[in-house]
């Protein structure tokens, strides 16, 4: 640790080049400076020589998205110059997306927080200067030890709270053992506000609460809902690799309000009314029923193969004792057909979605002629909706009708990988800690009207935005003290004024982030994070192309800033201050339990702890001695080997593995949920309750037996339509680095990529039906509010919508972060507007999601 | 004289138009942030719901009959043995006959100094807690931290102001074997890069099996770059 502040680490060599610099042309440059200048300004008479300039491929992982691709960077005298895809990589297979490009800019923003910093005006709130001055990491370390020992003194550590956004997965170090181990159960992660609903459908169709593998090779037909995958989520490069040959042969079909870049190139774009896919996708099921033209070696047959699916009628199972349907992989089509589709007309479906019959029909029968070479492509535009629980199940359902779950051309999975978890850390807890740390959370999972039932189980998943709710009511209990890391829910979360008015009356907070972004406001202590592509290590896991991965994150930089890893070096720095004020648990614990796997030295200090950690839950990959090494794909020859490559490749994925062996109740893709209701039936009895009770307090209409099938929730909207005209919808960018990337240069300079947005602008579009009747133009200035909030932007007339909605992308309306990204950061002015502030704080809460999508709240338009 | 004739054929079918191509460009060329030498024309067309969208990379077109070096005056802008549109700053005076001469627009000129937001960022927006520009650039010794110094092999690294510049087709990746930046760059691997003059090359196989497009035919400056296929279906 140091007290130094440092200012730059080459003060007398930039001297020289710099002054070379700023005279001008190449000429006097190379007369007057020499040294590094002539490589700097060399014109054709005086070259740089191509193996200096060559440098050296370095590999990390990109986390501008979730597909977490395996990179390169060219590294030249020590800095990042140029990034390509790691082609060791079977996942990416050497191809990157516009991303990994943008982090160059990242990690060189001059608005990075170079310096730990205080806050010296204790007042706390949007617009006030929290009058930050820059302190040592010794300082900074001190003032967060004492809080916590405050607490722990007090005898109540779950005051304590740690908030976690992105990872890599050495994050269960700080995430889950500090936490833990001071004696909190306020362990909060962003998960609810990123695709939880996403997971729910699969989970209660399949058993897996995950998300799905896709492959491109071999399908014939691809409908995606929201799903935008040559853009974003979770596999873009592959995606975009695969994209051109696979649309050769297969057809492609877009469910989106908006012409996203996937529906500018599919066959079909079907611009559903935001919400309203649920009943698009039980009119489809209905369709596929109806028509008889479902996959009957995977899902069965009437025994007398008779087509008993007729619309509008029940199929009649009193009048025999025998089943009238021979089911095989699937569970209880007839029951879903009879409880929800039979009436599910296309023409029923056409008058809520706006999408013609016709096409409803002719998507439907093009889908299930793929056979089970279709992939039914669930995303989060379809499910992270107040009602999106079901449509989450419905779209995922399709995949069962064709079966091309776990199918050649279809949806399959993750293969294993050999990575492994922190150590057992409960003989590090004393007792304070033991009991205080199983406290009910303050994120208010499990209450009856946050069921949230990851894994089957009432209160299993976390429900990140209502820990704003929990934290302003002091329910279960109040945060006193918080951290949060590599997350900015300030800006993040729908609803995003309640953060503001929590994080202002939490007497102590600390953020661990790369830029003062809009959470740092608030924050008595922020401490500089590493930037994960490049100055960081760590792994993650991911699955593209059928092929499960392990991918290093990689210091391949000496950051320029004094800056820290926030999953390892600050948690050690952590425990060492609070060993040194008599609770030394947390670093017994770091230091007794990660030894380093191949000398067995206990690590002495942050940097140490961060190499012994990973080498420890990475050893399956590279450590010939792993009872796991080699069995599940790659077989890596050491440690050095694994740094050299970057990555970790698994088997291909083998189809049909797990038809009949799938973790639902009954073993097979259930349209009828069994596992559906013994979660719903798990959480009324915690509660005492029915079901149909559980429903209503989770703002579902549907009741009985609809609560364990697919079907129809009509969209939930907040706004009288009377007074807010317009519906509003969001969507993403590609290039968003999760709504980190508004403050490079290069986002802006290319932001008109994303079909309908402007360069350096945050546009609002509107169908130009609309715009001429308020007499609108492009680039006029709007105030566009809703019942939560008011956000100006420039207006955007644009035919990829419909007429009655409105629509933004996400990641731009920065009022803090930087000074692209923000109009002006000193006054806390946002370039465009924030659409968190503009949405409802509403959530999908069988999952516990935030419900951003499906058009969730209306509003008015004005021009300002 | 050199026996190859580069030339680029972009696959509208497998580019999905994300831009990847544009700031690999930047980065490999030391591109200033308004410069676009890799670039793209949008277009959105028909009325919802048969709402069209097509996207056409752009760059420089290395025109066989280039008006760029037609109309310079000094033999600055000039045609290589490989049949590449190159510049040459040093007999360059900065009068923008070039520019005003290319009808595809992809010739830029240094009004003022290059790369501002480093070269002349002197504020921070926190003292003492965040950096300026100018403090980054030193920190990482460069006159941008990210500067690519291959970029220097064959032309400036970074063009002076009163200069013009434009896309070389990285001829600098080329002398030592490598494709340009965005062919490497492309997700899609939508550009299909070299010599027409190998029959069996990749670009002359796909001007062979599909019948090419090239921007502003009647313009008469027989491009380089060519189209096959179409952006949406």
């Amino acid at each position: 640790m140091t007290d130094q502040i440092p200012t730059s680490k080459h003060d007398d060599a930039w001297q020289i080049s710099r002054r070379g610099f700023l005279q001008g042309s190449a000429g006097t440059v190379a007369a007057a400076a020499g040294g590094p200048a002539l490589s700097l300004f060399s014109t054709a008479s005086a070259q740089a020589q191509p193996a200096e300039a060559a440098g050296k491929w370095m590999p990390s992982t990109c986390q501008g998205c979730t597909s977490w691709c395996p990179v390169q960077i060219k590294v030249v005298d020590g800095r990042a110059v140029h990034m390509r895809g790691n082609p060791l990589a079977k996942a990416n297979h050497g191809k990157i997306c516009p991303r990994p490009h943008l982090a160059l800019q990242q990690v060189y923003d001059p608005d990075r927080v170079r310096q730990p910093m205080k806050r010296t005006n204790p007042e706390k709130g949007r617009g006030k200067d929290p009058g930050f001055v820059p302190i040592s990491w010794d300082e900074a370390m001190d003032m967060l030890a004492d809080k916590i020992m405050e607490l722990r003194d007090a005898g109540e550590p779950e005051k304590f709270a740690l908030f976690r956004g992105r990872y890599t997965y050495l994050r269960d170090i700080l995430y889950s053992a500090v936490p833990k181990i001071i004696g909190s159960p306020n362990n909060i992660s962003h998960s609810a506000i990123c695709a939880e609903a996403e997971k729910f459908g699969p989970y209660y169709v399949e058993g897996q609460w995950d998300y799905r593998d896709y492959d491109l090779e071999h399908t014939r037909y691809v409908l995606c809902w929201g799903a935008d995958p040559v853009s974003s989520n979770r596999q873009v490069p592959h995606a975009i690799n695969f994209w051109g040959n696979m649309s050769d042969n297969a057809t492609v079909a877009v469910v989106d309000p908006r012409l996203s870049a996937t529906a500018a190139k599919a066959d079909e774009w079907l611009p559903v009314i935001p919400g309203e896919d649920s009943a698009l996708a039980v009119a489809m099921a209905h369709v596929i029923l109806a028509k008889g033209v479902w996959n009957k070696a995977f899902v069965g047959d009437f025994i007398d193969g008779e087509n008993r699916f007729v619309v509008g009628q029940t199929v009649d199972e009193s009048q025999t004792t025998v089943p009238v349907f021979n089911e095989i992989h699937t569970h209880g089509v007839v029951q879903w057909w009879n409880i929800e589709l039979k009436d599910r007309t296309p023409e029923w479906a056409a008058e809520r979605t706006g999408i013609p019959a016709e096409q409803i029909r002719r998507v439907a029968l093009g889908f299930a002629a793929a056979g089970s070479r279709a992939i039914s492509w669930l995303s989060p535009g379809a499910s992270m909706q107040a009602r999106g629980g079901y449509s989450s199940m419905a779209t995922h359902a399709l995949n069962g009708l064709v079966g091309s779950i776990d199918a050649k051309g279809g949806v399959v999975a993750k293969v294993k990988d050999p990575t492994g978890d922190i150590p057992d850390l409960t003989a590090y807890q004393d007792e304070l800690a033991a009991s205080h740390s199983k406290y009910d959370k303050i994120d208010q999972r499990g209450t009856l009207a946050f069921p949230s039932l990851n894994g089957g189980k009432s209160g299993g998943g976390v429900v990140t935005n209502a820990a704003a709710d929990g934290m302003l009511a002091k329910s279960p209990n109040e945060i006193k003290v918080a951290i949060a890391y590599w997350s900015n829910f300030g800006f993040s979360t729908s609803g995003s004024y309640r953060w503001e008015q929590a994080l202002s009356e939490l007497p102590f907070f600390v953020h661990l982030t790369t830029n003062a972004s809009e959470m740092s406001m608030f924050a008595d202590l922020v401490l500089p994070a590493a930037h994960q592509l490049f100055e960081k290590w760590g792994f993650v896991k991911n699955k593209q192309n059928l092929h499960s991965y392990v991918s290093l994150n990689q210091r391949v930089l000496e950051p320029l800033w004094d800056v820290k890893q926030d999953e390892t070096e600050v948690p050690f720095m952590l425990a060492e201050k609070l060993a040194e004020r008599g609770f030394d648990n947390l670093y017994r614990y770091y230091t007794e339990a990660f030894a380093d796997p191949e000398t067995g030295a206990a690590p002495t200090n942050g940097e140490e702890f961060t190499e012994s950690a990973l080498k420890m839950l990475t050893r399956g990959c590279w450590d010939s001695t792993h009872p796991d090494y080699g069995r599940y794909g790659d077989r890596l020859e050491g440690w050095e080997d694994f740094k050299a490559k970057g990555v970790w490749n698994s088997h291909r994925y083998e189809y049909g593995q797990r038809i009949d062996n799938f973790a639902t109740q009954t073993g097979k893709v259930e349209f009828y949920s069994e596992t559906l209701k013994a979660a719903l039936q798990g959480h009324a009895d915690r509660h005492d309750t029915t079901v149909d009770k559980v429903l209503e307090a989770t703002n579902y209409v549907g009741r009985g037996e609809l609560a364990f099938v697919p079907h129809f929730e009509p969209a939930l909207r907040h706004g009288d339509e009377a007074e807010y005209p317009f519906i509003f919808f969001e969507h993403r960018s590609r290039l968003n680095r999760e709504g980190r990337s508004a403050n490079c240069t290069w986002y802006q300079a290319h932001k008109n990529v994303d079909p309908g947005d402007e360069n350096w602008s945050d546009v609002l579009k509107m169908n130009p039906v609309d715009a001429d009747a308020l007499g609108l133009h492009d680039g006029d200035r709007v105030k566009v509010t809703s019942t939560t909030g008011s956000i100006t932007v420039q207006l955007k007339r644009w035919e990829g919508l419909r007429p009655g909605t409105v629509a933004k992308c996400y990641g731009q309306g920065h009022w803090a972060y930087g000074r692209v990204a923000a109009a002006n950061f000193a006054e806390h002015v946002p370039l465009g507007g924030n659409n968190n502030e503009i949405l409802y704080p509403e959530f999908e809460r069988l999952s516990g999601s935030t419900a951003r999508h499906g058009g969730q709240s209306r509003v008015k338009v004005e021009r300002v | 004289m050199s026996d190859k004739r580069y030339a680029m054929v972009i696959d509208l079918h497998r580019c999905v138009g994300c831009a990847a191509c544009d700031i690999a460009c930047k980065s490999e060329n030391n591109v200033p942030v308004e410069f676009h030498w890799s670039n793209h024309i949008i277009e959105t067309t028909g009325t919802f719901p048969d709402t069209r969208y097509n996207y056409i990379p752009t760059l420089c077109n290395h025109c066989e009959n280039a008006p760029c070096v037609t109309n310079c005056p000094t033999t600055a802008m000039h045609k290589s043995e490989d049949g590449l549109t190159l510049h040459d700053p040093d007999k360059c005076i900065g009068c923008r006959l070039c520019q005003l001469s290319c009808p595809y627009g992809v010739i830029w000129f240094n009004k003022e100094d290059p790369h501002q937001n480093f070269m002349r960022d002197s504020e921070p927006a926190i003292p003492g807690g965040t950096s300026t520009g100018q403090e980054v650039a030193q920190a990482a010794d460069a006159p941008i931290p990210y500067y690519n110094p291959a970029r220097a092999t064959t032309y400036q690294g970074i063009r002076d102001r009163g200069m013009v510049e434009k896309c070389t087709f990285c001829d600098h990746r080329l002398a030592v074997g490598e494709d340009p930046a965005c062919v490497i760059a492309c997700p899609a691997d939508a550009r299909i890069f070299g010599d027409l003059n190998d029959l069996e090359s990749p670009p002359s196989k796909a001007l062979a099996k599909y019948t090419p497009r090239v921007l502003q035919r009647d313009q008469g400056t027989k491009p380089h770059v060519f189209y096959i296929r179409n952006f949406n279906k």
